[in-house]
């Protein structure tokens, strides 16, 4: 989604006509985006539905009055924490006092001037977003202390092979995809893309206990046999999180790829993701796996495929930010976009740096999602 | 643009009026879905036809319905799929456990089999 930039989005509840159309031709004056309720009833249903920034409210009402909408408001996990603000001719101390035990932001007084009202609500708004830069900002940093990356810094060497990836969280908040690497022996690696479905923290902390779920799966495989399967892999995987109560609402598309050096082989088997795309000469063609989303039934019915790899040829893995980015227009760039890409870009270039600069050009920097692409080379 | 909640017998039906729901649109079914599942529901059909393009983030929260609906003896069954949403549900192979159906009645009826 093309979300609307933060805070200007502004809810005004008010029963009186002649006020809720001054106050709301000023704050769209002003650049803001606005909606009308006559009162906390109507206000409760647009909230729902509006998703505002921030909701200004009238105290004195008819049906639902203001005290009564902001209770109801804080009596819904989501509702409640948008900030809220009065605004009233109500100018007593007491009434005051009443509204701020409402765990209300502000107290606007009606005859205030309109460009007080403006000043209040934009110092609002940017308190709020500073705050959440700050809170950002703070979890990044103890997540970095922490050492817990959802993505490595560094592409893995293995010989033979060239893997590079291009990984850009949404918002530059950390998201749900994952990406990892896993060396097995001298021989074998593997490579893992998920994409975990949700957006931002939430979703970040489910990638981190997914990729410890790959690593741990990864490790059993291989202690049970010498035989390695992607599949395999998934399938315990599965197993795992289909137990785990803590995830069990938690849903997610995986690849996983083992490159054999040796034999110079891809194996490849995915759980509800896109397709494995194999660049080879002007060639491209897509691998689609036939497993299902992890977490979502006991039996996965994971497969594998197995590629036979040649001098030049370039695997590519890619979650949906790629394929469901969208241009101004609101197109988006689909799998056939990217097969087109791939089509056409030069031998000679390097693929992902070209991705990324049609991708900030096709979208215009614009992405709604995280971005993760990994591209494998065979040397 | 709403989710509107309707409630034909004991079947949940939940028409989804947003041309692309994405992660604000999946927190209003999911909160509305959260609270029939609690209140002791568990058939569900819910609604696409006006929807144009549904995320990940979206389809999660229709799995996540479908699997409790599932675990307490019910189901969950959609209607209306604009190319968008049906490849959606292709690509991610799910088209494999959800039931779809063309109309509502038909949807309907087929929880009464």
């Amino acid at each position: 989604m093309a979300e609307v930039k933060s805070a200007n989005k502004i809810l005004l509840v008010e029963d009186e006509f002649n006020i809720a159309k001054l106050f709301s031709y000023n704050l769209t004056k002003a650049g803001y985006q606005c909606e009308v309720a006559s009162n906390g009833r109507e206000g409760y249903e647009k909230a729902l539905t509006y998703h505002p920034d921030l909701i200004i409210s009238d105290v004195m009402m008819p049906e639902v009055d203001g005290y009564e909408f902001r209770k109801k408001l804080l009596e819904n996990e989501e509702l409640r924490k948008i900030p809220f603000v009065f605004l009233t001719a109500k100018g007593e101390e007491e009434d005051i006092l009443q509204g701020y035990d409402l765990e209300i932001e502000d107290y606007i007084l009606k005859t205030s001037s309109p460009k007080v009202v403006l000043a209040k609500v934009s110092a609002i708004l940017k308190t709020l977003e500073k705050e959440r830069s700050k809170v950002v900002d703070e979890v990044s940093k103890a997540a970095d202390s922490m050492g817990v990356k959802v993505v490595p810094e560094e592409f893995p060497k293995f010989e033979g092979f060239e893997i590079k990836h291009w990984h850009q969280p949404h918002k530059n908040v950390p998201g749900g995809d994952f990406i990892d690497y896993i060396k097995i022996d001298d021989d074998n690696m593997v490579v893992v893309l998920g994409d975990t479905m949700g957006k931002r923290w939430g979703a970040w902390y489910f990638a981190v206990a997914y990729a410890g779920y790959v690593r741990s799966a990864t490790r059993f495989v291989l202690e049970a046999s010498s035989d390695y399967k992607p599949s395999t892999i998934l399938q315990k995987v599965n197993e795992s999180v289909f137990k785990d109560e803590r995830i069990s609402e938690v849903f997610i598309t995986l690849s996983i790829v083992i490159l054999d050096k040796k034999n110079k082989i891809a194996r490849y088997s995915g759980a509800g993701d896109l397709p494995l795309f194999l660049k080879s000469g002007n060639n491209v063609s897509p691998y689609l796996s036939n497993g299902l989303l992890l977490g979502f039934s006991q039996s996965g019915e994971y497969e594998d495929h197995e590629l036979q790899l040649k001098s030049g040829d370039e695997l590519f893995l890619v979650t949906d930010g790629i394929t469901e980015a969208r241009n101004s227009s609101g197109e988006m760039f689909k799998e056939e976009g990217f097969i087109d890409f791939l089509m056409n870009v030069s031998p000679n270039t390097d693929t992902l740096e070209e991705l990324k600069l049609t991708m900030q050009s096709f979208t215009s920097g614009e992405f709604d999602d995280d971005v993760s692409v990994i591209s494998i080379k065979v040397l | 643009m709403e989710i509107i909640e309707e409630v034909i017998d004991d079947i949940v039906v939940e028409i989804v009026n947003f041309e692309r729901a994405t992660l604000r649109e999946a927190e209003e079914l999911k909160y509305k879905t959260e609270s029939k599942v609690n209140s002791g529901y568990n058939k569900f059909i819910i609604d696409l036809s006006n929807v144009e393009f549904i995320d990940s983030t979206f389809l999660g929260v229709i799995v996540g319905t479908l699997k409790k609906a599932v675990k307490s003896g019910g189901d969950l069954k959609l209607i209306g799929f604009q190319p968008n949403v049906r490849s959606m549900f292709e690509l991610t192979r799910l088209f494999r456990v959800f039931e779809t159906y063309t109309d509502l009645q038909e949807a309907i009826r087929s929880f009464h089999k």
